[in-house]
């Protein structure tokens, strides 16, 4: 437990934290993309170390409420692919699609969505970080 | 309608549909008979989110626009009888506290998803009615 109160949580809640702050950066000024792509594989390594730590936790006997814990756990993996949603919109990637109601976007459109994605997705997972802990007596 | 816009807000319902989803599907399997009305409403909230990300994703304008309004009204609504009338809640909703729970996002994200989508109608409707040489 204390390495996860003392150290992975807080990771969480940070990296998450840089993740919002790049989102939102890279909406103004799309140059900072490239940066937002190496916060949003530090948030997968974050949770994927987070969803490692809870499970040998709740394995070593924490009195977590399972069924809660686990689905939380689910939600904050599920959330994360959401970060990638402007590929969707790359032109080859919608023509691939015969939806005409799929949008196409231009890079900086691609950019401003990922960033969009970015700050949505790394409150979620805060929250979701949050509410584990508590859970779990972390926090 | 704009297509940033359109993106950000299925990702947004996505994700209130998933926590709201969540939170219902405990509360309606583990204790509906304690607080009946409470949870069938967050149920409720959870087909509605669900409902317009996908009308949102799938370009159901019309869908979007009203079922917008209607999670618009329901947050006020829920919300005002929360203060109005507490003995009908024994428990929270989603929409308690015009959404306090979810950091009133449930009442800030119908504002500015019908914002965006009225607004894509009327631009939509005016390429209509000008429409280029």
């Amino acid at each position: 437990m204390g390495i996860y109160s003392a150290g992975i949580y807080p990771a969480v809640l940070v990296v998450s934290a840089v993740v919002v702050v790049l989102g939102g950066v890279t909406m103004a000024w799309i140059r900072a993309h490239r940066v937002l792509e190496w916060a949003v594989t530090a948030l997968w390594i974050a949770t994927g170390v987070q969803a490692i730590a809870v499970v040998v936790l709740l394995l070593s006997g924490n009195d977590a409420g399972l069924v809660l814990t686990i689905g939380y756990l689910l939600a904050t993996i599920v959330i994360l692919p959401l970060m990638g949603i402007g590929r969707l919109g790359a032109p080859d990637a919608a023509a691939a699609d015969p939806d005409p109601n799929r949008p196409v976007l231009q890079p900086d459109q691609i950019a401003r969505v990922d960033g969009g994605a970015a700050v949505i997705v790394g409150i979620a997972a805060a929250v979701l970080a949050w509410r584990i802990a508590i859970i779990l007596g972390a926090a | 309608m704009n297509a940033v816009g359109r993106i950000l807000l299925i990702a947004a319902y996505a994700i209130l549909g998933l926590a709201a989803t969540g939170r219902s599907v405990v509360q309606i399997t583990t204790k509906l008979s304690e607080a009946p009305l409470p949870y069938l409403v967050s149920g409720a909230s959870a087909l509605l989110y669900v409902l317009i990300a996908i009308a949102l994703w799938r370009g159901w304008r019309r869908v979007a626009i009203v079922g917008t309004a209607v999670e618009l009204v329901g947050v006020l609504v829920v919300g005002t009888l929360g203060y109005a009338a507490p003995e009908l809640w024994p428990d929270e909703t989603v929409w308690t506290g015009y959404g306090s729970a979810y950091g009133w996002v449930p009442l800030a994200l119908p504002v500015i998803a019908l914002v965006v989508l009225l607004r894509g109608r009327g631009a939509d409707a005016e390429a209509v009615a000008t429409p280029a040489d």
